[in-house]
């Protein structure tokens, strides 16, 4: 229990946090829920819908390419977790030489803002001038350029691995950081008991950032569903709907089309895609947690 | 403050802890209960006992860091700590884990409580620290951050950050817990001299009896909420009052006997399973007039090896060296005693033995398992 | 297998440089034909080559005396400023007391804002819009710096909470016994301890101002506070024939800034981190 001079503090001090969060993030969900029932223009009058959108949406036929493309997009997390696992694990290393040079330069497309390494693998794919495609067939790896802008299964594979390329940094640091963590201890206890590499790694590398790894992949899973900066420079949600990830049809709604009612309904559902992918991984984690803290 | 001086020299009292209880919501558990202290100006006040007896939450009371269930069990120099913020108590409070602001170095840190108070001059607050830190021998440090000082100096720095508050009272709660053995008792004698030369109220908490012993003027030991015994140092360890204070203080610990009392004419016996022996004339009359059963307490300084006809026969099972005296465990039909003898004694391990009682120099304890002196 | 405990395989090592030089290169041959690319001409632009036949300052001039990219990366600053400072106000208070206060539902009210994080807040902007336009904070940078609080104030009491909570548990009573308040043992202590986590957090939400392109887009139109993402989207999306050599200055423009402050942090991030886990 606190006292009264206590319990003054928690309040003014939790008010303007919990102050924000209720103005800027429930007050606006609950209204959007309210818009999703209406047709809802960016000027001019809403007129009620009641459940239509939500079912003109379900039956719609850009439904499944978006599904699709969200679900194909949402690979690239893992891909991040390759990526960010073995480069940590290297960089963990202790005969590798400028550690913090190399450090420096992995974090380099993370740090950058996302729209412009769009930009740049936007360029760097031109199938007409870009490096990569040059590359590929001057080493007969390719015959001709891919225009991969109007062929929806490339779109889908080339914003995925932008994706990786972009965000894998943050994975990499927060697991680094956890790697380094460890206590040098535990290895020397595990070496004695005759511990090989492959032993060593799962019987105390793995657990001990196990958590770090949950966390990551929830809040990459969670921001790359939210993110839309890349596909819409890449590929602006086309050819067709082939990489209108939920929240590029959300955007589309709202802004190309004028239907605000609608845009919110598919948030909504990518607020369900959400919530459905990050449940495995989160019922892992709290059990992770209760399980450090016992 | 010239007030507060003159408060002092009239009442002498020092600190009154008066009936304090505390109960932890929401739980409802009682830390501490009815708990009665009267510390004298200038006297060092041990609180013992084992971990979560309460000794650390009296402790807390005091310095105002937690709030009694009854707020006006407090009074410190006649002054009544009822609703008073613990910055305003002057007490200075030492904590276990030194507790020292890492991003200030020792000699701000040490001067930390006197520049919020904002009442003392720049060289008057450069001269307290530097005594303080003189005293403590860490004139060298000054300048060093608390990350950069060993468990000794932390606390150490951590002390002369109380030193110079020039408080009513030390309030210092197991401030060597965390330090080696060697360090601690070097830092316990250290402390008692400076104390001596403060001449200021200290009350001081730990769960080392031995410590306990060593450094205090008056000793409370606590268990379950409860202050057992409230004594001199020579009294709690030659005088318990009850069971637990007995086998709480005391290393090696106490032996214990399960006794009969008979009456056999004129004389009183104390009957056990494993010995018969008579009651000295001084205790007869205090036993004759309890119950039947009650419990012998016996420190092992008091039993002695040797003689044809002692106590109790039995064979010596481990011989503990401990420097100047060594321990002797006895195993008298499955039961142990321990035993205290000189360093240069013949006994060796497996021997045959015989045990004498002194008994004069025994505790006995009813049913209740208070003392029956 | 006992006399391996000192010893490196030399397959570890191997495989490790393997990795190592790998990641490098796929991260270093792109930027470097990007920086190449800068200073091309504009027909050169075309030729696969990685240095360009004359080194050319077209680009870097045209950039700002055609494009003013110069205003849009004076947006980005005061979007990138003013979203740092607005988070460490409104979230350290916050952050403190759920890492260092014990109350009833605590932790539900804990997971009720750090939760948001996942929460997929692209939707709000949607409501948002058509809020920000009744209360005429749209197109201003005071809607803008608003707008990233969703993301910013979770993110930055999570990372804030971690390091609060991971310090003595005495401190602050140690400060109150010395002199201080409740509210001084806050801000004369605990603040000035927090210095660097702050500092990182300072840091994380102006990058995430700087980079924003979600909000500035919809948020603002042409003529308002439109950040540089915005400007480079404008770029790849606008007209007939892509700038390539201006779009390469512009994003070396906007993205060196981020790299040079992550650069500098990078210590104090990675510990920042390291607590938050």
């Amino acid at each position: 229990m606190l006292d009264p001079q206590e319990r003054k503090l928690v309040i003014l001090f939790l008010l303007p946090t919990s102050l924000f969060m209720l103005l800027l993030l429930w007050l606006p969900f609950i209204q959007g829920i309210w818009m999703s029932f209406h047709m809802w223009p960016f000027m001019g009058e809403p007129q009620w819908r009641g459940l239509d959108n939500y079912g003109k949406f379900l039956r719609a036929d850009y439904f499944w390419d978006a599904i699709k493309a969200t679900a194909i997009y949402c690979l690239s997390t893992f891909f991040q977790l390759l990526v960010a696992l073995a480069a940590a694990l290297v960089m963990n290393q202790p005969f590798i030489p400028f550690k913090s040079l190399w450090r420096g330069i992995m974090i380099v497309s993370y740090a950058m803002p996302p729209v412009v390494v769009g930009a740049i693998w936007l360029f760097l794919l031109d199938p007409g001038l870009g490096m990569v495609p040059h590359y590929l067939m001057q080493f007969g790896l390719m015959d001709e350029p891919i225009y991969w802008f109007s062929d929806g299964v490339w779109a889908r594979w080339i914003i995925t691995f932008v994706a990786t390329w972009t965000f894998w940094p943050f994975m990499f640091l927060i697991i680094l950081s956890s790697l380094q963590s460890i206590p040098r201890e535990y290895y020397e206890v595990a070496e004695m008991y005759g511990a090989n590499i492959l032993q060593r790694f799962m019987v105390v590398t793995l657990p001990r950032i196990k958590t770090a790894i949950l966390i990551v992949v929830i809040l990459r899973l969670a921001f790359n569903l939210a993110k839309i900066e890349q596909p819409f420079t890449l590929t602006g949600g086309g050819p067709g709907y082939d990489t209108s990830v939920l929240s590029i049809l959300m955007y589309r709604f709202a802004f190309m089309s004028g239907d605000f009612g609608m845009a919110f309904t598919v948030g909504l559902f990518l607020v369900a895609f959400t919530a459905i992918l990050l449940l495995p991984f989160g019922w892992l984690y709290q059990r992770s947690m209760r399980r450090h803290s016992l | 403050m010239e007030e507060r001086r003159e408060i002092q020299s009239e009442d002498r009292a020092g600190i009154r802890v008066n009936a304090l209880r505390k109960t932890f919501q929401p739980a409802g558990v009682v830390a501490c209960d009815d708990v009665d202290l009267d510390i004298a100006s200038g006297e060092l006040l041990v609180l013992l006992g084992p971990s979560g007896c309460g000794k650390t939450t009296t402790l807390r009371c005091i310095a105002g860091l937690e709030k009694p269930d009854n707020e006006d069990a407090i009074t410190v120099c006649g002054r009544n700590l009822r609703g008073v913020a613990p910055k305003d108590r002057n007490l200075a409070f030492v904590f276990q884990t030194t507790a020292l602001f890492p991003h200030l170095n020792v000699r701000r840190n040490i001067s930390f409580g006197l520049d919020m108070k904002k009442s003392l001059g720049r060289e008057e607050i450069a001269r307290r620290v530097e005594r303080a830190a003189g005293l403590l021998k860490i004139d060298q440090l000054l300048e060093r951050y608390p990350g950069e000082l060993s468990g000794g100096q932390g606390q150490r720095v951590a002390l002369g950050r109380a030193m110079v508050m020039e408080p009513d009272a030390f309030l210092l709660d197991e401030p060597f817990a965390s330090l080696d053995a060697k360090l601690r008792v070097e830092m316990r004698t250290e402390i008692k001299l400076i104390q001596r030369q403060l001449h200021t109220t200290m009350i001081f908490v730990t769960h080392d009896q031995e410590e306990a012993l060593t450094i205090g003027d008056k000793i409370a030991v606590m268990n379950e909420g409860v202050v057992q015994q409230f004594d001199t140092p020579h009294n709690i360890y030659h005088r318990p009052a009850n069971l637990f204070v007995a086998t709480f203080i005391g290393s090696p610990p106490i032996n214990l006997f399960t006794c009969r009392v008979e009456e056999r004419g004129d004389q009183v016996y104390l009957v056990s399973s494993l010995f018969e022996a008579a009651v000295p004339q001084a205790y007869r009359e205090a036993l004759r007039k309890t119950g039947d059963e009650l419990k012998l307490g016996l420190r092992p300084e008091f039993i002695s090896i040797g003689g044809v006809a002692g106590h109790i026969a039995g064979g010596v099972e481990l011989i503990e060296l401990m420097g100047s005296r060594s321990q002797v465990l006895v195993d008298c039909k499955g039961e142990e005693i321990r035993v205290q003898v000189q360093g240069d004694h013949n006994i060796r391990e497996g021997e045959k033995v015989q045990l004498s009682l002194d008994l004069e120099h025994g505790f006995f304890f009813g049913p209740d398992e208070l003392s029956l002196l | 297998m006992a006399q391996n405990y000192t010893r490196v395989g030399a397959f570890q090592k191997i495989i490790s440089f393997a990795v190592l030089g790998l990641v490098l290169a796929l991260i270093l041959i792109p930027y470097a034909y990007i920086i190449a690319t800068a200073f091309k001409e504009p027909g050169e632009v075309f030729e696969t080559r990685w240095v360009p036949e004359k080194i050319s300052l077209q680009a870097w001039t045209d950039v700002f005396e055609i494009f003013a990219f110069h205003q849009f990366l004076f947006n980005s600053l005061i979007a990138g400023l003013g979203s740092a400072l607005l988070a460490v106000l409104i979230s350290l208070p916050g952050a403190y007391i759920f890492a260092r206060k014990k109350f009833r539902f605590r932790e539900t009210f804990f997971y009720l804002i750090v939760g948001t994080l996942v929460f997929p807040f692209i939707l709000l902007i949607v409501p948002l819009t058509i809020i920000w336009i009744k209360v005429g904070l749209f197109n201003t940078f005071l809607g803008l710096w608003l707008a990233f609080q969703i993301f910013a104030v979770p993110y930055c009491v999570w990372i804030l909470r971690g390091f609060f909570a991971q310090l003595s548990p005495h401190l602050e009573e140690a400060a109150m016994v010395y002199g201080c308040t409740q509210f001084q043992a806050f801000y004369k202590v605990m603040v000035p301890l927090a210095k660097p986590v702050v500092i990182s957090v300072l840091f994380l939400s102006f990058l995430y101002g700087w980079s924003d392109f979600l909000f500035s887009n919809m948020l603002t139109t042409g003529g308002g506070p439109q950040t540089a993402s915005v400007a480079i989207y404008i770029a790849t999306a606008g007209g007939e024939r892509i700038e390539w050599e201006m779009l390469a200055v512009m994003t070396l423009i906007a993205g060196v800034p981020p790299v040079a402050v992550y650069m500098l942090a990078q210590k104090y991030l990675s510990q920042t981190f390291a607590t938050a886990v």
